[in-house]
């Protein structure tokens, strides 16, 4: 039998995150019909989105003290809108939010769950998943038991489908019981991220990351610029936020933070095992480095031995002219 | 205030990672195992808090099996865990982070625990789903990506920031509840010989995990990509040349160009 599929929505600025499309692109490739789910403030009208994907029924829990909540609070209406529609599977995209539902939600919903999964299939009444691990040095595919799964997406890896616009009905559902504990922890605000920052940077699907090579803050401009002229996100070596020539928030790797973009250049980074772990699942990877022996050219697909500060102005000036910016 | 730290032995960074002969995992053969990656962080995190918060007790606990687990344990005691408790997993177990919550989640019921620390994933599977997982199975609220975690006194609840897509959160929250650490307040530490010497008699508790319902899965398959050949290096006479030659390959060969 094929399985119904609920897929997670997010809200961004308003509208259904571009990561939930990739989800909702996931779940149409499996057998089965494919339902909508979206909740917090305002999660009526993102729901009627799914419409525009060939998605013929939603469920939305508009209620707003979803929106500052741990996430917790919000499995309570996944597991609500599993059971009014039927699905055995749920598929949540690779965001932060998306991540942390799926343990939770497992729990709570007694289903098998994984995360980061870069391959779903559906044979024999079961999902079997791909999923990188390691820091993306090796490959482990699982095969979910039990009847119920919950699955994360690895950010970026598959494609956001075409539209199919359908009318979409929406079902308005209750956040159900929400344990008070789960609301008594408190946001006490946000800091937006700034384009280029941090948290933008597993988001992105251009990474341009600089490392001691720079040699200078006030040198860091030329990876910047390099990266505005992309559209892509800022990342730095540890030896860079180590300096503090940029917020820890820039760091990738061990003990910052891990991406995985379909291009990834690395400059003046000497490519260290901790760096690499960060980076390594990276679609391509372009390294620009003086030093031909540097390590980072064992895992780049392509590299440019040469001085930065030289070749990067070149670069960022060819990129500008051939996307006419 | 009662500090709980999870800590899962996983293989050294240094190891040559090789799939087991039935290749659905991978081979435990000469691979050292090591508390390492977030976990070490999370261990950090519970020593500063020690330090910070007078009359705090930190107590590991680990989920796997022997002999490894408990010798990751005997390095959180070393590194400064007041006590530790090992959940046998027998030999076979799948490597299910839910499983293992499970099992976690039944030895860390019966101890007192303001706070359960959580590396932000593991080093091997990198799931990040026990920190969640434990939050449901505790009935507490969890967080992932935790970074500066400070206890206020004042209030009595802990404050922290997560950095997500939106950008970076503050939040407060009362005890008890279950963090995914990102990142502690300072690097690791490492431990002294004579802790190292004194870990190896502590005593470590045991108990065995009760056996589980609900979902789980199965390894089936552990692959090992082609090994990267190495960059093709880009030949070039100028500066110019060589920005000219790449925008190319990214634009015709590799198809990343925006
Ligand atoms: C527990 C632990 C965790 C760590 N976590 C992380 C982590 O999360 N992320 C991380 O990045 N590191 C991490 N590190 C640090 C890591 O080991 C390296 O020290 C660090 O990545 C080095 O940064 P780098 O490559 O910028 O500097 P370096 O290793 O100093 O490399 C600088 C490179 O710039 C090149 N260069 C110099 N001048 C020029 C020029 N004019 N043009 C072009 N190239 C030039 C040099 O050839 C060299 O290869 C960690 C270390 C430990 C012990
Ligand atoms: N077998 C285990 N024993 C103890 N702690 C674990 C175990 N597996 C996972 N954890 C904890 O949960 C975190 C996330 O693991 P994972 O969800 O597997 O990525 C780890 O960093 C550990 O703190």
């Amino acid at each position: 039998m094929s399985p119904t599929v609920l897929v997670v929505g997010e809200v961004q600025d308003g509208h259904l995150a571009a990561a939930s499309r990739e989800a909702l692109g996931v779940a149409r490739s499996l057998p089965g019909t494919v339902v909508g789910f979206v909740a917090g403030s305002g999660a009526r009208a993102v729901a009627d989105e799914f419409g525009r994907f060939g998605v013929a029924e939603a469920y939305a829990v508009d209620d707003p003290r979803l929106d500052g909540a741990p996430v917790g609070a919000r499995i309570p209406s996944v597991v609500a809108a599993a059971a009014a529609s039927g699905a055995t599977v749920v598929v949540v995209a690779g965001s932060t939010l998306g991540r942390d539902l799926v343990g939770g939600l497992a729990v709570r919903w007694d289903a098998a769950g994984a995360t980061g999964v870069t391959e779903l299939t559906w044979t024999d009444e079961s999902l079997r998943v791909r999923r990188p691990v390691f820091g993306g040095r090796a490959t482990e595919t699982r095969a979910l038991l039990g009847g119920r799964y919950v699955v994360a997406l690895r950010p970026h890896a598959f494609p956001a489908p075409s539209e199919a616009p359908t009318p979409c009905t929406v079902h308005a559902l209750p956040a159900g019981e929400v344990p008070p504990a789960l609301l008594a922890p408190e946001r006490t605000g946000v800091v937006a991220a700034t384009r280029g920052s941090g948290p933008g940077l597993t988001d992105a699907s251009i990474v341009v990351s600089g490392g001691r090579g720079v040699r200078a803050p006030e040198n860091f401009r030329l990876v910047e610029e390099l990266a505005a002229s992309l559209g892509a996100a800022v990342g730095a070596s540890r030896a860079v936020t180590d300096a503090g020539w940029r917020p820890t928030s820039f760091q990738v790797g061990q003990t910052g933070r891990a991406v995985s973009p379909q291009l990834y250049i690395a400059i003046g980074i000497s490519g260290a095992i901790q760096h690499i772990v960060g980076m390594i699942s990276s679609r391509v990877i372009v390294a620009i480095n003086s030093d031909a022996s540097a390590p980072i050219f064992r895992v780049a697909d392509y590299g440019i031995v040469g001085d930065l500060f030289q070749i990067v102005p070149a670069l960022t000036a060819e990129v500008r002219r051939v996307r006419g910016l | 205030m009662e500090i709980v730290v999870c800590v899962k032995p996983v293989p050294d960074a240094e190891t040559r990672l090789r799939a087991s002969p039935d290749g659905r995992t991978l081979d435990p053969e000469a691979v050292k195992f090591v508390l390492a990656g977030y976990d070490e962080s999370a261990v950090e995190q519970a020593l500063l808090l020690k330090e910070a918060v007078p009359g705090t007790k930190v107590h590991a606990v680990a989920y796997g099996p022997a002999p490894r687990t408990e010798e990751v344990l005997r390095s959180a005691v070393a590194l400064g865990c007041d006590q530790a408790t090992w959940v046998d997993s027998g030999p076979d177990a799948t490597g299910d982070p839910i499983v293992a919550a499970r099992a976690l989640a039944g030895a860390i019921a019966g101890l007192a625990h303001d706070l359960v620390l959580c590396g932000k994933q593991a080093g091997d599977d990198e799931s990040g789903l026990v920190a969640s997982a434990l939050g449901a199975l505790l009935s507490v609220p969890d967080f992932s990506c935790v970074v500066d975690l400070r206890w206020d006194a004042a209030t009595s609840r802990f404050r922290f920031q997560r950095p997500v897509e939106a950008g970076l959160e503050s939040w407060t929250s009362p005890t008890p509840f279950v963090v995914g650490l990102q990142q502690a307040w300072n690097d690791p530490r490492t431990a002294k010989l004579p802790a190292i010497l004194k870990s190896r008699k502590a005593t470590i508790g045991r108990a065995t995990a009760a056996a589980g319902t609900g979902g789980e899965s199965r390894p089936e398959k552990f692959e090992l990509p082609p090994p990267r050949t190495g960059a093709k290096m880009i030949e070039y006479r100028t500066p110019q040349e060589a920005a000219e030659k790449l925008v190319r390959i990214l634009r015709e060969e590799a198809k990343v160009f925006p």
